[in-house]
């Protein structure tokens, strides 16, 4: 048993040394990137922001306003679906080079993470099913309210005094928030207006939702690059470009998001 | 139906990690048992911890590390999640693997291998026409548990971003439509329906051998 506890001791210790190691001595991460030639850009499905169309092809706003900027910066985009949760161990392992993926800019990332310049006005709607729309429209409390782990919607609920008397489950993504919702589970999701818009419609599994907007204070979406890194400037200075010439503008019309761009 | 077959391309990447993990982890587990139950007591000490720590942390830790570990500790980003699924996988279950066959061995008893001494068979002869049948006899049950509980396991693997039938299924959660998520079970069941089939049958023909 001694001879296990020492093994595990100093397998600890040569991880932290390693650890250490690894810090430091790391080319400029735009290089990087322009080196390699691809950006891998780490996405969550969500419609109208990134998703497959009924034609099977891969499409969205953000989809294209990424690879819109990966042309510009001569780069592939190479759009890697990941887990929402594991989106900084993404970053940093270079598993991939960014997320651009309706990512809504906090303190806490910005700490985390290098992020752009806003680009959507986005805000966090409760959605319930048709019949408790009255309920809980004049009040949370003794609800169940259920949000995607780590989610701005996670954040309103723990801040957020008419979420006082509620009790608040973490789930993995908001589509399972929705499901929660439908199945009963739960009374009330809390989450992007934008994902809301998207997916609950005449004709969906969700048409028996509905969602209450209490005008929750606007967020704004950002992408977000590893810690650091120099590339998000680069695409802050694309970003204006694509303002200017009013090529952002189209993307968003088409995505029926003109509403809540930023100009 | 469409909805189906998209599914079931899904599911072949389940079916590859699998048959990959299969494929690599049973060679493994016998090498790390060879190890484990060594005379040489630094290389049994050293197996023995390294099955303890697989076995005692969980796999979807052992994929996060696998996936993060080497760009984060050596700057060497891993390029490529299916092997880096595979790599968790098959070391994982070799691990499993390695104590069913310690079991298995050790359940041989000594007079066996006695008797072989007696009859002037050298060691290797005495494993492989002596001991080694009745171990695979004695294991087919417990190695059917392990191999079936690995085709539901291969789902962990979406979490490092394996496009597996699981994510697949919620690909249309997102898109509103909540019944293929379900039905992904029902893939799963026809494979280890399959498997229990083909445990049964290895088991009878291996009746044979009288332990």
């Amino acid at each position: 048993m001694k001879i296990k506890k020492l093994f595990a001791l100093s397998a600890a210790a040569i991880m932290t040394v390693t650890a250490l190691a690894g810090c430091g001595n790391k080319k400029p991460d735009l290089a990087y990137i322009q080196d390699k030639g691809t950006m891998v850009i780490g996405y969550t499905i969500m419609e109208p922001l990134n998703y497959t169309d009924k034609s099977g092809e891969f499409v969205g706003f953000e989809t294209e306003f990424a690879t819109a900027v990966c042309e510009k910066l001569g780069v592939k985009p190479e759009f890697q679906l990941i887990d929402w949760d594991s989106k900084e161990s993404e970053l940093s392992s270079k598993t991939i080079d960014c997320v651009w993926n309706g990512l809504t800019i906090t303190d806490e990332r910005k700490a985390n993470m290098s992020i752009t310049n806003p680009y959507l006005d986005n805000r966090q709607v409760l959605v319930v099913k048709k019949d408790n729309v009255e309920k809980y429209t004049a009040s949370l409390d003794g609800a169940s309210i259920v949000v995607e782990a780590e989610s701005a919607g996670d954040e309103l609920a723990k801040s957020d005094s008419r979420f006082a008397n509620a009790t608040v489950t973490a789930v993995d993504a908001q589509a399972t928030a929705l499901m929660d919702v439908k199945a009963g589970t739960s009374d009330v999701a809390v989450i992007d207006y934008v994902m809301a818009v998207g997916s609950i419609h005449e004709g969906s599994d969700y048409a028996d939702l509905e969602f209450i907007d209490l005008d929750f204070p606007a967020e704004q979406y950002g992408v977000a690059f590893r810690k650091g890194s120099n590339v998000t400037e680069e695409v802050n200075k694309i970003m204006d470009e694509m303002r200017a010439d009013g090529t952002l503008e189209q993307i968003a019309e088409k995505y029926d998001l003109i509403d809540i761009l930023i100009k | 139906m469409e909805v189906l077959l998209s599914l079931l391309g899904s599911f072949k990447t389940n079916l590859i990690i699998f048959f990959g993990t299969i494929i690599a982890a049973v060679p493994l587990g016998l090498l790390i048992t060879f190890c484990s139950m060594s005379k040489f007591k630094p290389l049994s000490y050293i197996s023995k911890t390294f099955v303890w720590i697989i076995r005692g942390t969980p796999l979807m830790l052992q994929l996060f590390v696998v996936l993060y570990g080497p760009g984060i500790l050596f700057d060497i980003p891993m390029q490529n999640r299916l092997l880096a699924a595979f790599i968790a996988f098959i070391i994982n279950y070799a691990a499993y693997f390695s104590e069913i066959y310690r079991g298995g061995i050790e359940s041989i008893p000594k007079g066996q291998y006695e008797a072989g001494q007696v009859l002037g068979l050298t060691k290797v002869q005495i494993f492989t026409r002596i001991v080694l049948m009745q171990v695979v006899k004695h294991i087919v049950p417990p190695m059917g548990n392990e191999i079936i509980t690995l085709v539901k396991d291969t789902s962990l693997a979406r979490i490092i971003g394996v496009a597996e039938i699981i994510q697949g299924a919620q690909v249309f959660t997102k898109q509103g439509l909540i019944w293929p998520l379900f039905s992904t079970g029902l893939f799963f069941l026809a494979m280890c329906g399959l498997l229990t089939l083909l445990f049964n049958w290895l088991e009878k023909k291996m009746n044979y051998y009288h332990a």
